[in-house]
């Protein structure tokens, strides 16, 4: 599988800001409180700040853009305005779906002056600053690989991953599409380049993303190789509403991870970690082989690494149960 | 003979036969297939309009046809091949109403993984052209609710009533929604997720955090279910946004 070469990645180019608004997101201050929770160690241990955005609402997941256009893009709005308040011009959002709605409204915002003078009449009406300026939205991920990087995560490994090795799972909306995440491929010629107006140049790679790859790599862990099931989908917005394809999809993802000789998964999704986890339970249950791989995000490795205890990343939280797969390697 | 896309014609119009002699000619082999034309016997010139009214759907007339969204879709290679954006993008250009209505039972199962979108060489953005499709089928009353829909209905409802979501309400909320009976405590009429009728596997995952003594999670979950997270101020936002949902044509429970 052709991933990126060496000499084409990146090195962290910072640029966003050590200091961010902080999207957390509905999921994280509930089922997904050890991504929150981890997510504030790692920062403060990499010495980056997150400004919590007081007072935010959902952003719509992928589920009220179906339904109302306006809607949604009213709602992101109010967000953004949010973040002006606070000022910055600039916000992280830990979750795929959030990172992705926000995206979407400023590519609206930015592309379609009517979207733009409405949704500002709109905000006005609702008692809600009026947007003058789009402010960015980065996913956590790309954050973290900017604004800290490979060389600050190693820096600051007390306890290495060693050993430990990981499927890299990104999941859909991280890279795609690239008109709202704004994403290219790194080995493109200058002319498709060209084609993209709106990337950006702190994206990660379209097709193969490596940003979690290379911090966790740099935490001590293996990674395993995972494409092209690093960025299929997991059955996002379907996975209640539609149970048969969501779990074909995770099964997929899990054998994939297991005969690849993965030891976890590493997500960066409330959304799709709990998709994995609810549909290997059921999987489990019904006794398809290959599927007992649990799901860990990023940053509760990271926050291993960083010589915290299970207790504080709040590994318990996870319903696949990583803690005896981490114990028999003696990480925890 | 290989019929390409083949997903795409009904077993019925395909006429195979083992062996097949004309005029004294043995021509089983390459010949012995035939594909009955396909009758079409009405359109709808007004749907591709109604597609291009939806904000989403105005990218629709960039498209080539090129099947780079159909060759990127998970739905098309690993569920069902019947699910196949660019046909539907075809269907919809010429008004073909019968032929997406034959469809209906795929047609909303797209997952939203932007794959199409993100390769399509035109720059049509495919996944929301394909549920600006859907929504003026839903308009049009070509379609039946479909579970999707009732799904992104019931979470827009819940963002409307308190601006933030919360995971346990929505999902007992949807498992009562499928028919199963959800026991909830008889003052607060907040769900018990272990007791009831619930799927078995909700029941065991719902254990899990007790059987590990986590504590402060539990803690943390029956606080949410007790006082539903909320947006300060939501009162005002929420009319503009009934404002918006009406103009959309939008109905909600509440």
């Amino acid at each position: 599988m052709a991933q990126v070469a060496e000499q084409t990645k990146k090195s962290p180019m910072g640029g966003i800001g050590k200091r961010i608004a902080y999207y957390p997101g509905c999921s994280l201050e509930g089922a997904a409180r050890a991504y929150d929770v981890s997510t504030r160690i790692v920062a403060r241990d990499l010495g980056l700040e997150l400004d919590y955005l007081e007072d935010y609402n959902c952003c719509g997941a992928m589920e009220t853009k179906n339904v109302s256009f306006w809607g949604t893009v009213l709602l992101n709005a109010r967000n953004m305005s949010l973040a002006k308040r606070q000022g910055h011009n600039a916000i992280v959002a830990p979750c795929n779906g959030c990172s992705f709605s926000l995206q979407r409204a400023e590519y609206f915002l930015n592309t379609d002056k009517s979207v733009y003078n409405r949704i500002n009449e709109l905000l006005k009406e609702g008692g809600v600053d009026p947007l003058d300026e789009v402010p960015t939205t980065y996913h956590l991920l790309e954050w973290f690989y900017h604004e800290a990087g490979p060389e600050e995560v190693k820096k600051r490994t007390k306890k290495p991953l060693r050993g430990l090795k990981v499927a890299n799972y990104y999941g859909c909306l991280y890279t795609r599409p690239h008109f709202y995440a704004r994403t290219y491929s790194h080995t493109a010629t200058e002319e498709e380049e060209q084609a993209r107006p709106h990337r950006r140049e702190t994206a990660d790679d379209d097709e193969h993303p490596y940003y979690m790859n290379a911090l966790l790599e740099a935490a001590g862990a293996t990674n395993v190789e995972y494409e092209p099931m690093h960025t299929q989908c997991c059955g996002g917005p379907h996975s209640l509403s539609d149970e048969q394809v969501s779990e074909k999809f995770v099964m997929m993802l899990l054998q994939t991870a297991k005969r690849n000789g993965a030891d976890v998964i590493a997500t960066e999704c409330p959304l799709c970690h709990a998709s994995l986890e609810m549909y290997r339970h059921r999987l489990m249950m019904k006794g398809v082989p290959d599927v007992d791989v649990p799901a860990v995000y990023f940053t509760q490795l990271l926050g291993i690494a960083f010589g915290h205890s299970a207790n504080d990343v709040k590994l318990k939280d996870n319903l696949s149960d990583p803690i005896p797969v981490l114990k028999r390697l003696g990480l925890i | 003979m290989a019929i390409h896309e083949r997903s795409l014609v009904e077993p019925e119009r395909v006429l195979r036969k083992e062996r097949l002699v004309i005029d004294g000619v043995d021509v089983s082999g390459d010949w012995n297939l035939v594909i009955l034309p396909r009758v079409i016997e009405d359109y709808d010139l007004d749907f591709l309009d109604e597609v291009l009214k939806q904000p989403e759907g105005k990218t629709i007339l960039q498209c080539y046809q090129c099947s780079y969204c159909t060759a990127s879709c998970p739905v098309h290679n690993y569920w069902d091949e019947r699910y196949n954006p660019r046909h539907f993008i075809y269907l919809a250009r010429l008004g073909l109403i019968d032929e997406l209505q034959k469809r209906a039972d795929v047609i909303w199962r797209c997952v939203s993984c932007h794959k199409c979108t993100h390769r399509c060489p035109k720059g049509v953005l495919v996944e929301e052209t394909l549920k600006a499709i859907l929504k003026v089928m839903s308009k049009k009353g070509l379609i039946e609710e479909y579970p999707s829909k009732k799904f992104d209905t019931f979470f827009l409802e819940a963002v409307f009533e308190h601006g933030r979501i919360e995971d346990g309400e929505l999902l007992f909320g949807w498992i009562e929604k499928q028919g199963y009976q959800v026991f909830k405590d008889p003052i607060l009429k907040k769900p018990i997720p272990f007791l009831g009728g619930t799927p078995e596997w909700l029941k065991q995952l719902a254990v899990k955090p007790i059987k590990s003594m986590n504590i402060d999670f539990l803690i943390l979950n029956a606080k949410h279910m007790l006082f539903h997270p909320k947006t300060k101020n939501w009162n005002k936002f929420k009319q503009v946004l009934r404002k918006v949902f009406d103009e959309e044509g939008v109905s909600l429970a509440h």
